[in-house]
């Protein structure tokens, strides 16, 4: 559980991530998507409950944990001084990689993000697709077990969104689970495992896209209808049983 | 809502293939390397992009430092022939002010850095020490919060060594003993942020009020204290005699500004001649040591404080949400939007635009605080001027003086606060620029709400220097006109600068104010006060020494070239013209500049 002052930002959150998947967390605005992502990168600590990737316990192992994780978040933070380059070498220091593996590594990022033609500018001239290529290189550059990312597609253009599509789930494939959080329900529905509706702080539905599609069959027409139901307020629900005419005695 | 705990598990089928974690040792390099690295991308930018900026900072700041060395050097002067022990007090009240400065803008710099700052959550995702994380941007507050005290101090220490003709090693520990002495109130202020920020859920907002509200009182009544009583006459052996006595609280030895005042004039001084064991350098070495080991003390408590609480704190300040206030018109607002509007007629954008930044300023206690404790204690100042007895000749000098501190302190709010408004809408212009306001009008709100916020506090303080002073409605008149002009002038200044080097990437107003722009800013308004306080000051000098038949021999010619009504009546058209060139040139540079901006 995570309160912001009276008000309880995530509760009920059960979850638990299997190795290997890529989870998509869907869910409004101010569902408590975000809020989750911080716990589980250990910028927000949980007022009860606990948050473990790996085994490890994020508020007393914080630097194990973190060691196992690649984060990118809905808004990229980058030294705007520093090249593309310099920003990677100090990521890798970070991590203790040493100099011949760092180097090896950042040349691979280079060409599996397509950085190469601006990675030696400073990063203020960077647009806001190639700011979010160089955080998602900086994020898997120490080959985390965890990949967690906050809306990861928003400013890509469709070639970058493919890109790293494709990656997500050549990593996934490879043994890395991804946590993601979306509003895109048809990038969950392209490349989701398991996904997790949230809303008001609460899980309303976790489970695969079998499943979701399961569900939506049953009374609603597509996955979009079923999404609307699940994250619809309480009054929502009540001034549409109220608009519903009874019937006549 | 009923509280569920709650629980997340991610697990993995890899190994993660990076390397170890890092020993504190390493990880202390690779930060360095990070700061170097910076440093290094600024200056090569600065010297590619900027050259002819970046040498004009440093000539201003040249003949800001020579200026400031010139007026300490006349001070010292005259003090070291009326009352040479006046220096110790002077030095004591000085540091211990400056101790007092320094605590409060560290820690508030460092609220900035370590809560607010993206960097700041960044790198609390990877795998640093919370503490090293802490240790790094405290730096950043150290020099963010000292440059001033670098850049006012050390002509003032030069000075007073000069006069007395110290020896070669005071020069050479100056600068070890001011580093070492800014650790300990940044170190202090620091640990204040994070208890205050570690701690602030679990108290009362209303505790945290009464705890402010009681700090605020004490530095007035301290402020009173020390000046009320006096009946002696200025500048007399007496009256550095009560001064130094009132001030006597600076001289307690658990201070570390009295550390760093007896280490300077152990320094300063020669040994004894005839006394065998009298080692002067000796001794001021003892004091730097001190304030060395309470400097690496104090840091290290603070690193040590930072690792146990800042992560928690972190998490704790982002989640603290305030109680929820309903937003409501102010009176200005109302009065901006209706009376000065007209009825019926939509108010202007110029209109609308200024209740925003009222609304903004309402809303920001770093800047309304800062103002009142600032022209509060000036106020309190003013309001004491007249315990103390003066001929007619001092007490217009001492308006002109007071003219003089009141444009220091407003140059300090325009550099800190008007400065980087326009840099702060940065990354809001896109609403702007989708309404139908013009660039002009964005520009010429930001100089209004500087100027008409700047006009009232300074040029009613100036009223009641004069009334206190009991001086002559003319040279009341005076001071009001160049009291006008600074506040048109520093606004000027602050907001054309602002217009034509904006930082719009910045986010954090105090890099921005210590940026090259803001430092040019200062600069450049500290030139433009001094000019404007000559102006007038000067002839009115010369002038009031003549009909008080003052006026020493060898400045005969001077006296009755610039001692004479029209040499006023020149320095007041000089004044108007001076402000008007310096609000207009200014912002004319700045509009130019902010049309053609790609934003």
């Amino acid at each position: 559980m995570r309160s912001y002052g009276q008000k309880l930002a995530v509760a009920d959150l059960s979850l638990k991530i299997p190795a290997g998947q890529l989870f998509a967390l869907l869910g409004p605005n101010g569902a408590g998507k975000t809020t989750t992502i911080k716990m589980l990168v250990g910028l927000l600590q949980p007022s009860s409950g606990s948050v473990r990737v790996c085994g490890h316990d994020m508020v007393r192992q914080t630097r194990e944990a973190s060691r196992v994780v690649g984060f990118v978040p809905d808004e990229v933070y980058l030294y705007e001084k520093l090249s593309g380059r310099e920003f990677l070498e100090f990521i890798a220091d970070l991590h203790g990689l040493n100099r011949r593996d760092a180097a090896a590594r950042i040349g691979s990022q280079i060409d599996a993000f397509e950085l190469a033609q601006f990675v030696d500018d400073r990063s203020e001239t960077y647009s806001h697709g190639m700011k979010q290529r160089l955080a998602l290189a900086a994020a898997l550059l120490h080959d985390p077990a965890v990949l967690v990312l906050d809306e990861p597609m928003v400013g890509l253009d469709p070639r970058s969104m493919r890109l790293v599509k494709n990656l997500l789930q050549r990593r996934t494939a490879a043994g890395m689970t991804v946590f993601m959080s979306t509003h895109s329900l048809s990038l969950a529905e392209e490349i989701a495992d398991l996904i997790g509706v949230v809303d008001g702080g609460r899980l309303m539905f976790l489970g695969t896209l079998a499943e979701l599609r399961g569900q939506a069959a049953h009374g609603h027409n597509s996955l979009e209808e079923l999404y609307l139901a699940l994250t619809e307020s309480e009054e929502e629900r009540r001034s549409k049983s109220s608009a519903i005419p009874s019937p006549a005695p | 809502m009923s509280a569920v705990g709650a629980s997340i598990d991610v697990a993995a089928a890899l190994q993660a293939q990076g390397g170890e974690l890092l020993s504190p040792e390493r990880e202390a390099q690779v930060f360095w390397s990070l700061r170097r690295r910076l440093l290094q991308a600024s200056l090569r930018r600065l010297f590619r992009t900027a050259r002819l900026r970046a040498m004009l900072v440093m000539f201003l700041s040249v003949v800001f430092w020579g200026a400031l060395y010139f007026l300490f050097y006349s001070g010292f002067d005259l003090l070291a022939g009326l009352y040479p022990s006046a220096v110790e007090s002077l030095y004591n009240a000085f540091f211990a002010s400056l101790m007092v400065m320094l605590l409060f803008s560290s820690g508030i710099i460092m609220y900035t850095n370590l809560y607010r700052s993206p960097e700041a959550a960044f790198l609390l995702t990877t795998p640093a020490r919370p503490d090293r994380i802490f240790s790094y941007l405290f730096q950043e507050a150290i020099w963010f919060s000292s440059w001033g005290f670098l850049l006012l101090g050390s002509p003032m220490l030069v000075a007073a060594g000069v006069v007395v003709g110290a020896p070669w090693h005071y020069y050479a520990l100056m600068l070890p003993f001011m580093l070492a002495f800014l650790y300990i109130p940044a170190a202090l202020g620091a640990i204040l942020c994070l208890l205050i920020v570690d701690r602030l859920g679990r108290i009362r907002w209303a505790t945290v009020r009464w705890v402010a509200a009681a700090a605020i009182a004490g530095l007035l009544w301290l402020g009173w204290s020390v000046l009320n009583g006096g009946q002696s006459d200025l500048l007399t052996p007496r009256w550095f005699q009560e001064l130094s006595a009132r001030l006597s609280f600076t001289e307690n030895r658990l201070l570390p500004s009295w550390w760093l005042s007896a280490g300077l004039l152990e320094a300063v001084r020669r040994p004894m001649a005839g006394v065998f064991d009298d080692h002067p350098l000796s001794e001021s070495i003892k004091y730097l040591a001190l304030l060395i080991s309470n400097a690496l003390l104090f840091h290290q408590l603070a690193v040590w404080f930072a690792g146990r609480v800042y992560r928690g704190s972190f998490s704790r300040m982002q989640t603290e949400q305030e109680t929820r206030r309903r937003t409501k018109i102010g009176i200005f607002d109302r009065l901006l939007l209706s009376r000065f509007g007209g009825t019926g007629r939509p108010p202007s954008q110029l209109r609308l635009l200024l209740v925003k930044e009222l609304r903004l300023f309402r809303r920001d206690p770093v800047q309304w605080s800062q103002s009142l404790i600032f022209f509060g204690l000036l106020a309190l100042y003013f309001f004491n001027i007249r315990r103390f007895s003066y001929n007619p000749t001092y007490s217009a000098m001492i308006g002109f003086l007071n003219l003089g501190v009141v444009g220091l302190i407003l140059s300090t709010f325009t550099t800190r606060f008007i400065f980087p408004m326009l840099s702060l809408e940065g990354r809001r212009f896109w609403i702007l620029s989708l309404l139908p306001v013009s660039r002009d009008t964005i520009v010429w709100t930001k100089f209004f709400f500087a100027a008409g916020g700047s006009l009232l506090p300074c040029c009613g303080l100036m009223l009641l220097s004069g009334a206190m002073l009991d001086i002559s409605w003319r040279i009341l008149l005076v001071h009001q006109i160049s009291c006008a002009a600074l506040c048109l002038g520093l606004s000027g200044i602050a907001v054309g600068l602002g217009a034509k080097m904006p930082e719009l990437r910045e986010q954090n107003p105090s890099k921005i104010a210590a940026g090259f722009g803001g430092t040019l800013n200062l600069v450049l308004s500290a030139v433009y006060i001094v000019v404007i306080v000559m102006l007038t000051a000067v002839p009115y000098h010369f002038y009031l020494m003549s009909i008080h038949g003052l006026a020493p021999a060898q400045s005969e010619r001077m006296t009755r070239l610039l001692g004479n009504p029209t040499a006023i009546s020149a320095g007041i058209a000089l004044t108007i013209v001076v402000g008007l060139t310096a609000t207009f040139w200014p912002l004319r540079i700045g509009l130019r500049a902010f049309r053609r901006m790609d934003l």
